[in-house]
């Protein structure tokens, strides 16, 4: 599917709560984990669109971020700061500081922080009623701390065929765990057309029935 | 008694008070210390814009469109009264003498911009006519900024008049306090606020009118609240905020009333609604609008494109608290990491990106967003550009790449797209090259291909 900047930057109106599908809420810690490709910056993205704040933060460990994406997905230009720390060590003062003021925040969290550091920091982000999505670019979110966790599961793109059109639109199907996914995992698929937030089209039943730690 | 910070302080006290001691500004603890037997009353915005409508009726007999900013401050706009009245200080002196009539001590300044005609009216004289700005402003103690995180910050750094401040270079003060510190740079060298009026289109007006007059004054409040909200939520969408509305209500005999409210800071939905509700409450209660009202109006007449406008439920505190941390991760991390960006034009995911550091101007744009650039990649875009194009081992048949390397493994390339050819600056010396999207197993990048190598130049995460 065409879509350009232009058309999919946002008109200044965030993108209502429910743009996603997924639970949104203040003072909430959302985890996704999966491998980079698998489209989980661009759910993060989705997630922190669907926030209703005056300002965005996202924390770019590695220094990749493209702000394209996060305009496509409905992220006002003037609303989005991009925080740029490749220093471990400064990491979590680095959002320490950001939750005393930001209320939406999407971090990568880098190897080597501590579980403790990150229990501290996801008390600190409910305390302060920030919505937090964290994307470990290594391992996972430790349980019981996220309400809501994403596992990328499967990616199929469409439009890209032996050399003809380009990439539109994919599915992704993403298994839902903790409190936000009412304790039960779940998958979910999800529709990314490149203009508008990632959001859930179908919920599917799981053969892994049970109850979850989120 | 009003509030700040969530601390009670004194709004204003009588004389009995003030000869104990009381002063405008000091905590309730200091003040009922200071006079045990005063009586602390809540301060009510609508009883003092009632009280001080009268006053206003005398402005506007004399100067038509007077800006209040709350009840007992007003900004009016002197340029055309001055010709009129024969200058200033013949202004001035008519002003002055209608206001001793209704408001014994009211004290007057005169200036270029809103804030120094501020200072310059509580400058302890009577009234006072700025001719020259700069000097004004730069005898001003610093503390004339009225933030206190800021003003804190500038008299530890040895800076303690608006003078001193507007010698210093402004891209240091941008770059070491940010928004906050460039505005008032602004204003202590003499350069106010930028309000700009402008033709305001017609549809940017909102208007209610009512079959059956509205007789009840909470009628006439929740009327208020809404048509605030659609205005706000109308400004918005044209990425506007207001500096400045209009009010105007008519009331069932055909009076039609029009006062101009101002702020310092652009309004938003609750801080407009609660003006327009003083102003209606104001002249409900002194006959102002008899009869019910008819019809509401309200008129953005100052706007600016640079304007915030804060989310639902958000507090002009939060974008305070915003600031500072990102001014304190800043101070961590170093100009460089903290950024904004804005689009521009180009034909790459990173071309089209320009970034500028958290709290300085973005530069002049050298890539028109209008321009077509053809040959550019489609959307989506990768949501991820490494800032040096990473090396990808990539296995190719005729043209048609059919494996990648993966760390230690090969994958099959489960569709590919493109290629968007690019000749390259060749009086640069820059080889020509192509971009292919590929798909594998792993998800989809975005390649470009060049002398024969490929690298990763986007990751569709």
């Amino acid at each position: 599917m065409a879509a350009s900047i232009l058309t999919a930057a946002p008109d200044g109106s965030p993108a209502p709560a429910d743009a996603t599908g997924l639970p949104v809420y203040p003072g909430r810690v959302i985890g996704l984990e999966g491998s980079t490709g698998s489209g989980l910056t661009r759910i993060g993205l989705s997630m922190l669109s669907a926030i209703p704040a005056s300002c965005r933060v996202v924390v770019d460990v590695r220094g990749w971020l493209c702000p394209l994406a996060a305009w496509e997905v409905g992220i006002d230009p003037d609303h989005l700061t991009v925080v740029r720390c490749g220093d471990a060590s400064q990491w979590s003062r680095v959002l320490a500081v950001l939750l005393d003021g930001v209320k939406a925040i999407y971090a990568e969290v880098p190897r080597g922080v501590g579980e403790a550091l990150l229990r501290r920091l996801v008390a600190k982000a409910r305390a302060r009623n920030a919505t937090v999505i964290l994307r470990p670019l290594a391992g996972r979110v430790p349980s019981g701390m996220a309400f809501l966790r994403l596992r990328s599961v499967r990616v199929e793109w469409e439009g890209g065929r032996e050399g003809h059109g380009s990439l539109g639109r994919r599915t992704l199907m993403v298994e839902l765990s903790g409190k936000g996914a009412a304790g039960r995992y779940q998958v979910v698929e999800m529709e990314d057309d490149g203009a508008r937030p990632v959001r859930v089209v179908s919920r599917l039943v799981t053969s892994q029935v049970g109850r979850s730690v989120g | 008694m009003g509030s700040r910070d969530g601390r009670p302080l004194v709004a204003a006290a009588n004389d009995r008070a003030m000869e104990a001691g009381v002063e405008a500004g000091m905590t309730r603890r200091s003040a009922e210390a200071l006079c045990p037997s005063a009586l602390v009353l809540a301060r009510d915005p609508a009883a003092e814009t009632i009280r001080f409508e009268p006053i206003l009726n005398a402005i506007e007999d004399l100067i038509p469109r007077v800006e209040v900013v709350e009840p007992g401050w007003v900004f009016v706009p002197t340029d055309g009264a001055a010709r009129y009245y024969g200058g200033e200080r013949a202004l001035v002196d008519r002003v002055a003498a209608t206001l001793e009539r209704l408001a014994p001590g009211a004290h007057l300044g005169v200036a270029n911009g809103p804030f120094a005609a501020y200072w310059a009216a509580r400058s302890g004289r009577p009234t006072l006519i700025v001719k020259d700005e700069k000097a004004f402003l730069s005898g001003l103690d610093i503390s004339a900024l009225e933030t206190e995180e800021l003003v804190a910050t500038f008299r530890w750094l040895g800076v303690t008049t608006l003078g001193e401040l507007a010698a210093l270079p402004r891209h240091a003060v941008a770059s070491r306090f940010g928004t906050r510190g460039l505005e008032a740079h602004r204003l202590a060298g003499g350069e106010d606020r930028r309000v700009l009026p402008r033709r305001i289109p017609d549809d940017l007006t909102v208007e209610t009118i009512f079959e059956e007059p509205l007789l009840l004054i909470e009628q006439a409040g929740f009327m208020a609240r809404r048509l605030a909200g659609i205005l706000m939520a109308l400004l918005d969408r044209h990425r506007v905020a207001p500096y400045q509305v209009e009010v105007e209500a008519e009331a069932a005999d055909g009076v039609v009333r029009s006062r101009v409210w101002r702020s310092a800071e652009p309004f938003d939905t609750r801080a407009l609604a609660e003006r327009v509700w003083w102003q209606l409450r104001a002249w409900t209660e002194t006959g102002g609008i008899t009869d019910g009202l008819v019809r509401l109006k309200l008129s953005p007449t100052a706007l600016s494109d640079e304007g915030y406008q804060p989310g639902l439920f958000e507090q002009r505190e939060i974008r305070i608290e915003t600031e500072r941390a990102l001014e304190r991760t800043r101070t961590i991390l170093g100009p460089d990491s903290v950024l904004r960006t804005r689009p521009q034009g180009g034909r790459d995911p990173a071309d089209r990106v320009q970034w500028a550091r958290w709290g300085e101007d973005f530069a002049e744009p050298t890539r028109s967003l209008a321009s077509p650039w053809p040959g550019k990649v489609p959307a989506p875009s990768p949501s991820l550009v490494p800032p040096r194009p990473r090396r990808l081992e990539v296995e190719w048949d005729a043209e048609v790449p059919t494996r990648v390397r993966l760390s230690t493994r090969w994958e099959p390339v489960l569709a590919w797209a493109g290629p968007w050819r690019r000749l390259g600056k060749w009086w640069a010396e820059e080889e020509p090259s192509a971009l292919y999207q590929i798909v594998t197993s792993a998800g989809a990048m975005l390649c470009r291909t060049t002398g024969g190598r490929t690298f990763v130049v986007g990751v569709y995460d």
